[in-house]
């Protein structure tokens, strides 16, 4: 191993190019990431061609780059704007947000970037020192595990959404019955299609999470009128102190272990680990109370724990040849045009490749780090721009990035649609995450649990007796009673103090 | 050799029937199967040579979800004037079968892969070979899965052959692509059905193991694989790949296409492709008469079995 590494290394500072392409491919990536729509996997997809100049190696790095940038780039927009630059920062402006609005843009930056690059560093640590016996982990997730993980993940709702348990319950199942919309994933029949063609593709969640997030924003502060004065035109970029930073050191460890496992899963992604991480974030946080109003925590799980996902969904990747998410399937594309094989072969066969990319995606994070800050500052300068100009452009990124994404005008409805729902959605004070969460999880959850009961003959005991099935459903059942007691015993003195606390004071 | 090559650019500018200032620019291939695919890299290969003709730029548009629908109704909102053409698959024909598109509406241009499949085992599977699959079978009917891409499409109509023929009844797990091979390798599923390109690497390190393969011949790359043929079995259908334009299109323009393809599927590069999958031993070209022939015979086929397995 020490071989291959040492012949990696060699290979990558006698060919300057690598270094370049590293660069360029980090910030390509963090440019996709933040603007709404664009997401990493069309950063990914677009620079497919450009890859046959090059040879396979540096066409690796080069994707590989834009994997770790687009990552952390979707939560710039996240935290400036309330506008999740890619679906897997979605959880990150629910904390990011809040923090920014306080004026502290700099600092809720700062803990993104920093954590992003714990987790990214993490995640492809475990991918060089890991990846084959964590290949064949993940192989023992069957159907009836991910359905168990999308439970765990589910019973989130009970916990976040702040205040009332049955408004989180409501958003957590609208999100769930949005999800049921579309082509029957197992029989094929049609489902709340009403006829319509391009709703057989079902509700694209991504378009969802941006027409909730970006344009109900959008919305909501065109409804609000010209701000009076508002705080946010003060961008602090004062970064965390040290000591700000490792408060959060808990939350990154296990926010990372997570991500890199979620991530190791084919089929469930970032977006996934960053929802888990929080919620997890939360169950087991000090200050659970701070958890939407701008707490370093809820901005660290998630943003370590999507990152940690990229290093986890090149696990199954380069140990077996099968993609751990949508855009290392781009990936293997891009392999396979260049006539390599991808497979378990192909560490053995083709290892300079395989160790040239580790450490181009260690040197990603760091110059991810580098340069993230950078790209912070010059997107926080926008915030300057009168209100009246940047909503607009908002909506017209959002609008040409959901159909740059599966090229279908539907989506581009679908966004809008969801740009109503997110407003109606804040207007009664129903949490978004639940809703998120249900939209996201919900699927997988379905289509594993009756892909897990054929397997089992229908019987719903082989089902929940296998071990790790039976022990993340028995967590998904204490944490689900943990959280509702947590709520009731929230719930008096509560009603004698102002609910709202004033956020920015 | 530049002379021929002179000869062959004024024979091929001196035939009246193709369209001198087409395509003029960038011409984009609809498809309902996501990028990095088999169909999306398929596409790239076959339009790297036309591109280098032309000078213009053939891209694949991948509009993926809602069994491939949503992509044919994006086709048929294209305006038919050369510049938008729709990948066809035995999915089509079956999407046709069962009433959701009506491929009356699309002009067969050229057919150009015909693929094979193969039921594929784990390395630590009991199954070895398909008589351990008709034992299983016989002792307990529907108790082997067979995981598949896709609800209600081609590698469901294939399965459902293949049990009408063989008289048996596996049953089939609908999967995305990457989970039904670590389905598989993690033992969930008893055997998956997949052409060899995708699997290669995983037959190569011995992880996977093919045991019945369906076409007419056996596969030089896999000689100890059988034939469901040879064992008995009349199950040959194949996953072809080919494309379809707007019937009102330009008759010059579809000329000037189907010549493109044909030069670009004799393409050393392009047949180097279709070797690393072992496409190369029933992908025949066909031009449109000879593929609306078969459009409409596989019409046939599809119809009979999707009635045939209830839907």
């Amino acid at each position: 191993m020490l071989d291959a590494f040492v012949s990696a290394a060699g290979y990558m500072v006698g060919n300057p190019m690598s270094f370049l392409l590293i660069l360029f491919s980090v910030i390509w990536g963090i440019v996709f990431g933040a603007v709404p729509g664009l997401t990493g996997i069309v950063g990914v997809a677009l620079l497919i061609p450009f890859t046959f100049a090059f040879d396979p190696t540096e066409g690796m790095l080069l994707l590989g780059g834009v994997y770790v940038g687009s990552t952390f780039g979707g939560s710039i927009a996240a935290i400036l704007f309330n506008t999740p630059g890619s679906p897997e920062a979605a959880c990150t402006s629910l904390d990011g947000y809040p923090m920014a609005k306080r004026g502290e843009a700099g600092k809720a930056l700062g803990i993104a970037l920093a954590a992003s690059a714990v987790g990214g560093i993490f995640g492809t640590l475990v991918l060089m020192f890991a990846a084959p016996p964590l290949a064949r982990l993940a192989l023992e997730f069957g159907p009836a595990e991910y359905f168990a993980l999308a439970v765990l993940g589910i019973t989130a709702i009970a916990s976040i959404g702040g205040g009332s348990l049955v408004k989180g319950l409501i958003a957590g199942l609208l999100g769930l019955a949005v999800a049921l919309i579309g082509l029957d994933p197992l029989t094929g029949t049609a489902r709340f299609t009403f006829g319509n063609m391009m709703l057989l593709t079902g509700v694209s969640f991504i378009a969802a999470i941006i027409g909730i997030f970006a344009l109900a924003e959008v919305l909501q502060r065109f409804a609000d009128g010209p701000p009076k004065g508002e705080q946010m035109t003060q961008v602090s970029t004062q970064l965390p102190s040290f000591a700000e930073f490792m408060a959060t050191k808990a939350t990154l460890l296990r926010s990372s272990v997570i991500g890199t496992i979620i991530g190791a899963l084919p089929g469930v992604g970032a977006t996934t680990a960053a929802f888990i991480s929080y919620s997890e974030a939360f169950r087991w946080s000090k200050k659970p109370e701070l958890f939407g109003k701008g707490s370093p925590e809820g901005i660290a799980a998630p943003e370590s724990g999507n990152n940690s996902a990229v290093g986890g969904s090149m696990i199954p990747l380069l140990a077996l040849g099968i993609p751990g998410s949508a855009t290392t399937a781009v990936m293997i594309g891009g392999l396979t045009i260049h006539g390599i094989v991808p497979g378990p072969m192909l560490m053995q066969n083709n290892s300079d490749l395989v160790y040239s990319v580790f450490i181009g995606m260690l040197l990603a994070n760091i110059l991810m780090l580098v340069f993230g800050l950078r790209a912070a500052r010059l997107f926080a300068v926008v915030l300057r721009a009168p209100y009246q100009l940047v909503g607009p452009a908002i909506v017209v990124l959002c609008m040409t990035g959901v159909f740059a994404l599966n090229n279908n005008v539907s989506d581009v409805a679908v966004m809008l649609v969801f740009g109503g729902v997110g407003f109606f959605l804040k207007s009664y004070g129903l949490p978004v995450a639940s809703f998120i969460i249900g939209l996201v999880l919900g699927p997988i959850a379905e289509v594993s649990l009756r892909q897990g009961l054929i397997l089992a003959d229908h019987d719903i005991m082989t089902l929940v007796s296998r071990p790790i099935t039976g022990t993340l459903l028995i967590l998904s059942a204490v944490s689900l009673a943990y959280g509702i007691w947590g709520q009731i015993r929230r719930k008096p003195p509560s009603d004698g103090t102002p609910d709202a606390q004033p956020e920015t004071s | 050799m530049r002379g021929i090559a002179l000869i062959a650019a004024v024979a091929t500018t001196a035939t009246p029937a193709l369209a001198s200032d087409y395509p003029e620019r960038t011409v984009e291939i609809i498809h309902q199967y996501g990028p990095g695919g088999g169909t999306d890299r398929f596409i790239r290969a076959i339009s790297e040579p036309m591109q280098e003709a032309t000078g213009q730029s053939f891209v694949p548009i991948s509009i993926t979800g809602g069994g491939g629908v949503p992509a044919f109704v994006t086709f048929m909102q294209r305006p038919a004037n050369g510049y938008t053409l729709v990948s066809l698959s035995p999915d089509d024909v079956i999407n046709h079968a069962l009433g959701r598109i009506d491929l009356s509406n699309v002009q067969p241009l050229v057919r150009i892969q015909y693929d094979q499949g193969l039921l594929l085992v784990s390395k630590d599977s009991d199954i070895r070979s398909l008589d351990d699959v008709l034992a299983a079978e016989a002792e307990e009917p529907g108790g082997l899965k067979v995981g598949v891409t896709g609800s209600a499409g081609f590698d469901d109509a294939l399965i459902g052959l293949f049990n009408e023929e063989a008289g048996i009844e596996l049953g089939t797990v609908p999967f995305g692509a990457a989970e039904m091979v670590s389905n598989t390798l993690g033992g969930h599923l008893d055997m998956m059905y997949e052409e060899y390109g995708p699997t290669r690497g995983l037959i190569e390190s011995g992880d996977l193991i093919p045991i019945v393969l369906f076409s007419d011949e056996r596969l030089e790359e896999l000689p100890n694989v059988p034939t469901a043929a040879e064992l008995g079995y009349d199950v040959t259908l194949g996953r072809w790949r080919g494309f379809g334009i707007r019937p009102s299109t330009d008759a010059a323009q579809i000329d000037t296409l189907v010549s493109l393809f044909k030069d670009a599927a004799a393409d050393e590069g392009y047949k180097k492709v279709e070797a690393d999958s072992a496409l190369q031993y029933r992908s025949e070209f066909m031009g449109p008469d000879a593929f609306k022939t078969f459009l409409d015979k596989e019409v046939e086929t599809y119809s009979t079995i999707m009635n045939q397995l209830g839907y």
